[in-house]
């Protein structure tokens, strides 16, 4: 009697320690731990197939089509060129002389980490604790119901990676959303797009540590902080992949135990998760290119690369896109280097470029900020069509994020992140008309009722109300 | 919209600085008489000479100027050019000061630097003269604003135009963080300056009451309370703009409005007190809960209601790329403003305003400070082609330039 109770007691616990599996304790494959525990629980809507008629296309991958018909259906661009078999169900949309192009992709924002109001209580994109913070994840900061994200959909932008802060030399994971109304972050994260890391280069890790009397306070110290940690990191996989090879080969091994901030770093060694670097100067970009071959990972992309010019060739040669603004410089001596032709000569060089914005008030109008790094190129001589520069803000940026085969162009098979703009989407004077997101109308410039906005701004804004 | 734009200018241009006579042929001409369209400019000597028919045949510099336009010189009235390099250089900044004994006494022109390289790429843009405004770092007082022209020879045009004052949540949060205790503390130094006024004498010999500015700040205030000098107050939300005009008026006050960020809710108010404000019309985020009610459209509402505008911005990019103006200025006119209404708000209404000596205008006998763009004025395409300050061509040179050109050469190999 004793005996059974206590047999029956070690089966149930067998059975909770290990889930529900069939036969408790016995086959269960050594794992790394769940890498996605926060999924994603944003669906594609219902929506009717729809058709855009007429349409002059920036592709968002280099070409300009004219006159050209777009047909949606389950959230994916299924047809594209002139005399479309259209049926009966499909509902169209005269764009006669009106401009699509995709949605445009800010790969550097901090929305919802740094929401407005910018009060202390909203200040949560910078874990400056520890110089090494690759634990924290941005998703777990973001607040959904900032009203910044509203505006910069209203400006054409479909798809944003949140990011950590640059005062740490590893500030975190960033995070993929679809600017899409939500009550959770899950609700916006974007299926299956891969985590970044933010690393920071130079003034500002040595700033913020420095006077504190720690390590790094000079760009030396930068960068064995960052060597230290990605020592720990080999460690840490290498004790893992010991413990998968060692189950797996029959031995009775215990896991590893679980450390977040070696975890993340090791999903870059793992190749999971990519390298989005805030690094402004060549020279600092050339030590990080070196370590990541130190240690075989790769870097998806330099951010803030205000001398990105001078460093076109090697971002080239190891497939790193440059990831700029159109004209910002010399609140830092690290960004003091400044050319307006930073993105155009970056380009003629043949690497990946990226505008971007780090700014709530600039990702309302990356097409400007296309528009102005366009316009520098062309007067130096450089011949850049709008069809080729808007991939600075959609195709290539997609790329940077590893979901080019989902977003960033008008193609078949895309998802239907599209933007039908009022004029020209490089000039000032044009406005997003109308922004949809997986074929799902979000925002429409003439309809009050597609127009979302927070929960923030009721009793502020009078109901019914449009603000621009 | 022009994507294509034509390489004269760079070459061109350095090699005539010294032309004498300069012929613009067929571009658009925004004055404030109007738009003329495809129609000849000549400036001869600096100024302009004629306009439209009776311009001459030819001249020293002809420039085909066919899909072109031509504005006055571009003001920003509101920034800190010359007296900051590189922000997180604290030696480089002179824009504001640490120490409390000196607040509206502070003349920001002395600090002006006519080497920086910050100027040279503000006026290969466009920009020819700006106006440079103290930061709050002590008290509600900043201290005292200047008119620069940016020219081949930069330099300060007037000293002490206004007194600036901060009266947003960064200049409350100065005076212990209470709008209503920094109400005290603005009535008492205005009460002060006053005082100090009548009994000048008698305070500098110390045998008069005790103040608690310093003598220097009180008799910077002096012109502003006897209404000779406008007090230039930085301010946004709606209440606090009615706030100030209340206290302008009850201390019969010139008054220039800044930042406003909510001035459309209380557009009614500033009109009628004649006040004109100095905005950057790209806001529209409530970054803050004093513009909660920030929208894009601010700028023309207020232009509806009669409000005279000054222009500043890009956002923060008001100082190293104080030419951006020109960026904020075309989203206003794309978010409902009268074209005309924004290019006089970086012309004319500054000029006046701050007595500029050029006119902020397109007319005969006028001392030339124009620019030539590459396509419409406001365009985020167009390029500046030719810039003259003050009646002379500005070479079209700037630290960015060489860098550009360094790097270009390196990568064509």
């Amino acid at each position: 009697m004793k005996n059974t109770f206590l047999s029956t007691l070690i089966v149930a616990s067998l059975l909770l320690m290990t889930g529900c599996s069939e036969y408790p304790g016995l086959d269960a494959p050594a794992t790394r731990p769940n890498k996605d525990p926060y999924p994603s629980t944003y669906i594609v809507p219902d929506n009717a197939a729809f058709a855009i008629l007429n349409a002059n296309v920036l592709t968002g991958d280099g070409a300009e089509l004219r006159d050209t018909d777009l047909l949606v259906r389950k959230g994916k661009i299924i047809a594209l060129g002139t005399n479309l078999d259209l049926d009966a169900s499909v509902s169209l949309i005269d764009a006669k002389g009106q401009w699509v192009t995709p949605g445009l992709i800010d790969v550097h924002s901090h929305m919802g980490v740094y929401s407005a109001p910018g009060t202390a209580n909203h200040s949560d994109g910078n874990e400056m604790t520890s110089p090494v913070t690759a634990q924290v994840w941005a998703e777990h900061s973001v607040w959904p119901e900032d009203p910044q994200f509203e505006k910069a959909l209203a400006g054409g932008v479909t798809t944003v990676q949140i990011l950590p802060g640059s005062g740490n030399l590893i500030g975190g994971r960033g995070v993929t959303l679809k600017n899409i109304p939500s009550i959770t972050v899950q609700g916006m994260k974007f299926p299956g797009a891969p985590y970044s890391l933010k690393m920071a280069c130079g003034e500002n890790p040595k700033r913020v540590y420095g006077s504190r009397n720690t390590l790094p306070s000079t760009r030396m110290g930068n960068m064995a902080g960052y060597r230290a940690a990605w020592i720990e990191a080999s460690d840490y996989k290498k004790s893992w992949d010991d413990y998968i090879s060692d189950a797996e080969a029959g031995k009775d091994v215990d896991p590893p135990s679980r450390n977040l901030r070696l975890e993340t770093l090791e999903g870059v060694l793992q190749g999971d998760i990519r390298i989005h670097n805030h690094c402004y100067k060549a020279d600092e970009m050339a030590q990080m290119i070196d370590m990541s071959k130190e240690f075989g990972y790769e870097i998806a992309a330099f951010h803030h690369a205000v001398e990105a010019y001078k460093a076109a060739p090697m971002l080239a040669e190891n497939d790193i896109c440059g990831v700029m603004w159109a004209d910002w410089w010399g609140f830092k001596q690290e960004a003091f280097d400044m050319v307006r032709e930073n993105i155009a000569l970056v380009d003629y060089a043949q690497a990946c470029a990226i505008i971007h914005s780090d700014d709530p008030i600039q990702i309302q109008r990356l097409n400007q900020e296309i528009a102005k790094a366009m316009s520098a190129g062309n007067r130096m001589g450089l011949d850049i069509s709008p069809a080729k520069a808007f991939r600075w803000g959609t195709y290539n940026a997609a790329k940077s994020l590893g979901l080019e085969d989902k977003i960033g162009s008008i193609a078949l098979g895309k998802n239907a992140d599209i933007v039908l703009w009022t004029e020209h989407p490089l000039s000032v004077y044009s406005h997003a008309s109308k922004v949809w997101i997986d074929g799902a109308l979000r925002f429409d410039r003439d309809d009050p009722s597609v127009q979302p906005t927070s929960d923030f701004n009721l009793g502020i804004i009078k109901a019914g109300a449009v603000r621009p | 919209m022009k994507y294509t734009l034509p390489l004269l200018a760079l070459t061109l241009v350095s090699t005539l600085a010294s032309a004498s006579s300069i012929l613009v042929k067929d571009a658009d001409i925004y004055a404030s008489s109007g738009l003329m369209v495809k129609t000849n400019l000549y400036i001869e000597n600096g100024k302009i000479a004629a306009i439209g028919e009776r311009t001459p045949l030819t001249a020293d510099l002809e420039i085909q100027g066919l899909g072109m336009s031509v504005t006055a010189g571009l003001f920003n009235s509101s920034t800190q050019l010359g007296t900051v390099e590189v922000n997180a250089i604290e030696q480089t900044v002179d824009f504001y000061s640490e120490n409390e004994a000196v607040t509206a006494s502070l003349r920001i022109a002395e600090a002006f630097n006519p080497r920086s390289t910050l100027i040279p790429h503000n006026r290969v843009h466009g920009l020819t003269h700006s106006l440079l405004v103290p930061e709050s770092a002590t008290h509600l007082f900043s201290g005292q604003v200047a008119l620069v022209q940016l020219g081949n020879q930069p330099k300060v045009i007037h000293q002490s135009l206004a007194v600036a004052l901060d009266f947003t949540e960064h200049g409350v949060s100065l005076m212990g963080g209470s709008r209503a205790a920094a109400l005290v503390q603005l009535r008492q130094a205005l009460d002060d300056a006053k005082d100090f006024s009548r009994n000048r004498k008698a305070a500098l010999a110390g045998e008069h009451r005790d103040y608690v500015l310093s003598y220097a700040d009180l008799a910077a205030l002096e012109p502003v309370v006897n209404g000779t000098k406008p007090l230039l107050v930085r301010t946004n939300r709606a209440s606090d703009i009615s706030t100030i005009l209340n206290l302008a008026k009850d201390f019969q006050l010139q008054l220039i409005l800044s930042s406003v960020l909510e001035g459309w809710m209380v557009a009614d108010e500033i009109a009628s007190a004649d006040v004109p404000v100095i905005i950057d019309p790209i806001h529209n985020l409530p970054n803050s809960y004093e513009s909660l009610g920030a929208r894009l459209d601010n700028a023309k509402l207020l232009a509806d209601a009669g409000v005279m505008l000054l222009f500043t911005g890009m956002d923060w990019h008001n100082t190293h790329n104080a030419y951006l103006v020109r960026q904020s200025a075309g989203n206003a006119v794309a978010n409902g403003l009268n074209k005309s209404v924004a290019i006089a708000a970086m012309t004319t209404n500054p000029a006046q305003l701050f007595d500029a000596p050029v006119s902020g205008d397109i007319a005969v006998g006028d001392i030339a400070d124009l620019v030539l763009w590459s396509g419409d004025p406001l365009e985020v395409t167009s390029e500046a082609e030719l810039v003259i300050i003050n009646g002379e061509i500005v070479p079209m040179e700037s630290r960015a330039l060489q860098l550009r050109d360094r790097y270009f050469e390196r990568l064509k190999q």
